[in-house]
């Protein structure tokens, strides 16, 4: 660690190797590359022992020696600010193959000595995710004392009540990037619980970074948030081992790849497919990824009479995954609502033209993609088939995207952070 | 004099493995023959081969009075040959008995009369070839694929020269007469119809070992009271059930091979009454009625009509697909290709598929090797898309090789088989 460096502390949620979707690679990445310009401890529920990053403090809640729980005084409680209260609940705003169904009850953070408990968690955001939130910020909040930091960086709805609380605690800046929102999720209609959390916790920051400007507007609008202190910085991309593998069928391939909800917009994909099959029945449609939306997609797949050409993968790796972008045409991403859309990056860079959704923060930077409002099946099918068929357009688009992946990387939003953190005066610069 | 007519059904699929679309192009194998040995060797052991000792026991110990009948699907009678020779031996044993008739069916156990007419009198006569070669009988009694009939299936049976057809004895049809008489279809066909009483056969098929059924334990007297009852209002019981319900679906601790063991003997025990195959019904007794099946029937789940196959969209979907194909299957003049594609059309691969969650979801459950009906769809899909692959490759091959010909018309079989 250098000590002239600034002092980050920052709270993740998921973290590699242990993921469910963007979110823990994002923190990853980025945490890495602002690991060259700052001294940053990371907490994060759960990491798996032999996971070492570099340059970097990463705690795992999970390893923590137990000695440091039993070092709290019995009738040890301490009440949540901003009035909250504990209630047992059972929600799960990811969708999670391993997630349990039924109510498990709320985790139990303090044990009957009066003292504060270990954490166990199994799956990130199944079961008591809200009691998971909750004792997390507890344990953070205590680990923060003896941390030494100049601002609080949290990531996304699951550690704001822990930026909050170490806030209130230290008087801290808080930052807060936003990955995700439960309006992108759920749609505005939801105003629930985890709403109300992220527009609570936004609230209380000092300064938002949201990762597009899609977001950013969607903050101000549906969480009246004033724009004066949201700061855009997109996300950046790791270059990858690309390459090109034989399909083994003749059929041209069009790839989607994602979580199967209906924030992604599988059925939409679906609707752009049977609109390409009615004018070229020679492609394939692959949607690699799991979700609630599988079997309803599966079902109308075979509606549609197109389920010969339409075929769904399941959870993939990402030998498989990589193999599957290495063999496909076209890249598609449908979403209704994207905050960003890191896949689309991973697409460009293996060299496939993506058609993506307006609705989406990665149309931003990837103007070397054909876009379409994401309720626009005929526009998207008309994309796909030209870049199929266009060997002129399909180049143009490819050269366009390699130029745009110049200026994408996790070093230049690290540095986009760095400024924002030292122009709010979160820090000095020397 | 009433008689009693058994007719068992034995098959077997050929089931798929867990095609993945990472398969398709690169493997041409879509079978799982780990599965199928296993559970071929399973049954083999729990019912076939126990339940053929027993039959040919009974067939000797009533001097050829206790008299039964088969329908054998092809892809059944393959595996045999396959993985079980003495299974198929002990079949055969039985046929040798000459108390034992063998029924007509389509090879692969297909769905094929509702898509193909020339693909289902294919798939019958390549059926009546195989029965003939392993048991040296010419079959004159037609069963369709899970007893599905209507009408039509009727006059075109006729058409191709059987005497009798094997079918579900469905309640709404009958509409309170009773199954147990020879009926005839609609339209001056003379075809006689085997309906299935229904509530018989399935007492012992499927409730025998139900003990929240109100009769639970089913004895032989009981049953055979039940039988006994029939005479006077009845020509023939026929007894139709698959023939895994021995040892299999009703394993061998619930006392169905004693329940066999001595049933016969109590049924003869009566002066009026006796056992006939299928085809000696038909000869002795007229057909007394009209039976009028204008849509589907079967034997499946509650609704006894097609919605076990073809009900959801995935079933409609996968079946349509895999039928539209045959004639650049034919085209193609491939032995190989045709028995791949013929082995696809089983019908228990849609019967996988299958949605309907109800007590008949169970059933459906308790048969498919997969998951899921979503799972089953994938992998059939999944192997139909090889094969579709597979063909298009060897169509542009053959097209190179050939002159375009003047567009040929179809043989049509269904034709040759209707004027004759």
């Amino acid at each position: 660690m250098r000590n002239d460096l600034p002092k980050v502390l920052m709270l993740g949620w998921e973290f590699p190797p242990i993921i469910n979707g963007g979110l823990g690679v994002a923190c990853h990445d980025l945490s890495s590359a602002m690991s060259e310009m700052a001294n940053i401890t990371m907490i994060v529920p759960k990491t798996s022992p032999d996971f070492k990053m570099r340059n970097m403090n990463l705690v795992g809640i999970n390893n923590i020696d137990p000695a440091f729980f039993n070092s709290f005084p019995s009738n040890y409680r301490k009440p949540f600010p901003f009035g909250l209260h504990m209630v047992s609940s059972d929600i799960n705003p990811y969708y999670s193959e391993t997630s349990t169904f039924g109510i498990e009850g709320a985790h139990s953070f303090v044990n009957s000595k009066g003292q504060l408990n270990g954490f166990s968690i199994d799956s990130l955001y199944g079961g008591d995710v809200i009691g998971k939130v909750m004792h997390y910020a507890e344990i953070t909040s205590q680990l923060a004392k003896n941390i030494d930091f100049d601002v609080i960086h949290a990531h996304d709805w699951m550690t704001m009540i822990a930026g909050m609380k170490i806030k209130e605690e230290t008087g801290k800046p808080l930052v807060m990037h936003i990955h995700s929102l439960e309006v992108d999720r759920s749609g505005p209609e939801n105003k629930g619980w985890v709403y109300q959390l992220e527009k609570t916790g936004m609230e209380s920051a000092d300064l938002l970074v949201p990762v597009s400007n899609f977001t950013a507007n969607i903050i101000t609008k549906y969480y009246g948030i004033s724009k004066n202190k949201i700061q855009v910085v997109h996300n950046g991309s790791v270059p990858v081992k690309t390459f090109k593998s034989k399909r083994p069928f003749k059929e041209k391939t069009v790839l989607f790849v994602g979580r199967l909800t209906r924030q992604k917009g599988p059925e939409k994909f679906l609707d752009i497919a049977a609109r390409v099959l009615e004018k070229d029945p020679d492609v394939r449609f692959v949607m690699a990824g799991v979700g609630d939306y599988f079997r309803p997609v599966l079902e109308k797949s075979s509606y549609k009479s197109i389920g010969n050409r339409f075929h769904l993968t399941g959870f993939l790796n990402q030998e498989k995954l990589h193999y599957l972008f290495s063999v496909s045409d076209v890249y598609c991403m449908p979403s209704v609502s994207e905050p960003f859309g890191l896949s689309a990056i991973e697409a460009a860079q293996f060299g496939i033209p993506c058609v993506i959704s307006k609705q989406s923060g990665v149309a931003e930077v990837l103007n070397g993609s054909l876009m379409f409002d994401f309720w626009d099946d005929n526009k998207a099918a008309g994309h796909i088939l030209n870049l199929l068929h266009d060997k002129t357009l399909r180049k143009k688009v490819v050269e366009d995207a390699s130029i745009n992946l110049q200026n994408i990387s996790w070093k230049i939003s690290a540095e986009k952070i760095m400024n924002a953190y030292s122009s709010n005066q979160f820090i000095t610069t020397k | 004099m009433p008689s009693v007519c058994f007719y068992f059904q034995v098959h077997q699929p050929f089931r798929l493995r867990n095609y993945s679309f990472f398969d398709i192009g690169r493997s041409h194998y879509y079978e799982d023959d780990t599965k199928n040995r296993e559970i071929m060797d399973k049954v083999s052991e729990k019912c076939y081969l126990p339940t053929n000792r027993k039959m040919l026991d009974l067939i000797r110990r009533h001097n050829g009075n206790f008299r039964i009948s088969y329908s054998i699907s092809g892809t059944a009678l393959e595996q045999f040959a396959l993985y079980r020779p003495d299974v198929l031996q002990s079949f055969i044993d039985l046929a040798n008995t000459g108390c034992v008739e063998f029924l007509s069916e389509t090879y692969s156990h297909s769905l094929s009369f509702i898509y193909s007419k020339p693909e289902f009198v294919r798939q019958v006569q390549k059926h009546s070839e195989v029965i003939k070669k392993y048991f040296g009988q010419e079959p004159k009694v037609f069963r369709n694929t899970e007893l599905i009939y209507n009408n039509e299936l009727a006059s075109f049976i006729e058409g191709m020269g059987y005497k009798g057809i094997i079918c579900e004895g469905v309640d709404r049809l009958l509409n309170g007469r009773t199954p147990n008489f020879i009926y005839r279809p609609v339209n001056n066909i003379n075809v006689k119809l085997l309906l299935k009483n229904h509530r018989l056969s399935d007492d012992i098929a499927f409730r025998f070992s139900d003990k929240n059924w109100k009769e639970w334990p089913l004895t032989v007297d009981k049953f055979k009271n039940w039988v006994f009852d029939i005479a006077g209002n009845g020509e023939t019981i026929n007894l139709f059930m698959d023939y895994e319900t021995f040892g299999e679906h009703q394993w061998e601790s619930t006392g169905i091979f004693n329940f066999l063991d001595h049933l016969p003997g109590e049924i003869l025990s009566h002066p009026d009454f006796n056992f006939k195959t299928p085809s000696e019904v038909i000869d002795a007794y007229p057909a007394r009625d009209v039976y009028d099946a204008h849509n589907f029937t079967s034997w499946a789940d509650t609704e006894r009509d097609l919605s076990a196959w073809l009900s959801n969209s995935m079933q409609h979907e996968s079946a349509k697909r895999i039928f539209s194909i045959e004639s650049d299957i034919k085209s193609c003049n491939d032995p190989e290709l045709l028995n791949v594609w013929e082995r696809l059309q089983t019908s228990d691969h849609f019967y996988y598929m299958c949605t309907k969650f109800w007590s008949d979801g169970d059933v459906h459950k308790y048969f498919s090797p997969y998951d899921s009906p979503y799972e089953a769809y994938m992998y059939f899909m999944n192997s139909f898309s090889d094969l579709e692959c597979i063909l298009k490759n060897k169509l542009k091959k053959t097209k190179v090789k050939q002159k375009p010909k003047a567009p040929q018309e179809e043989p049509s079989v269904l034709a040759a088989v209707l004027e004759s």
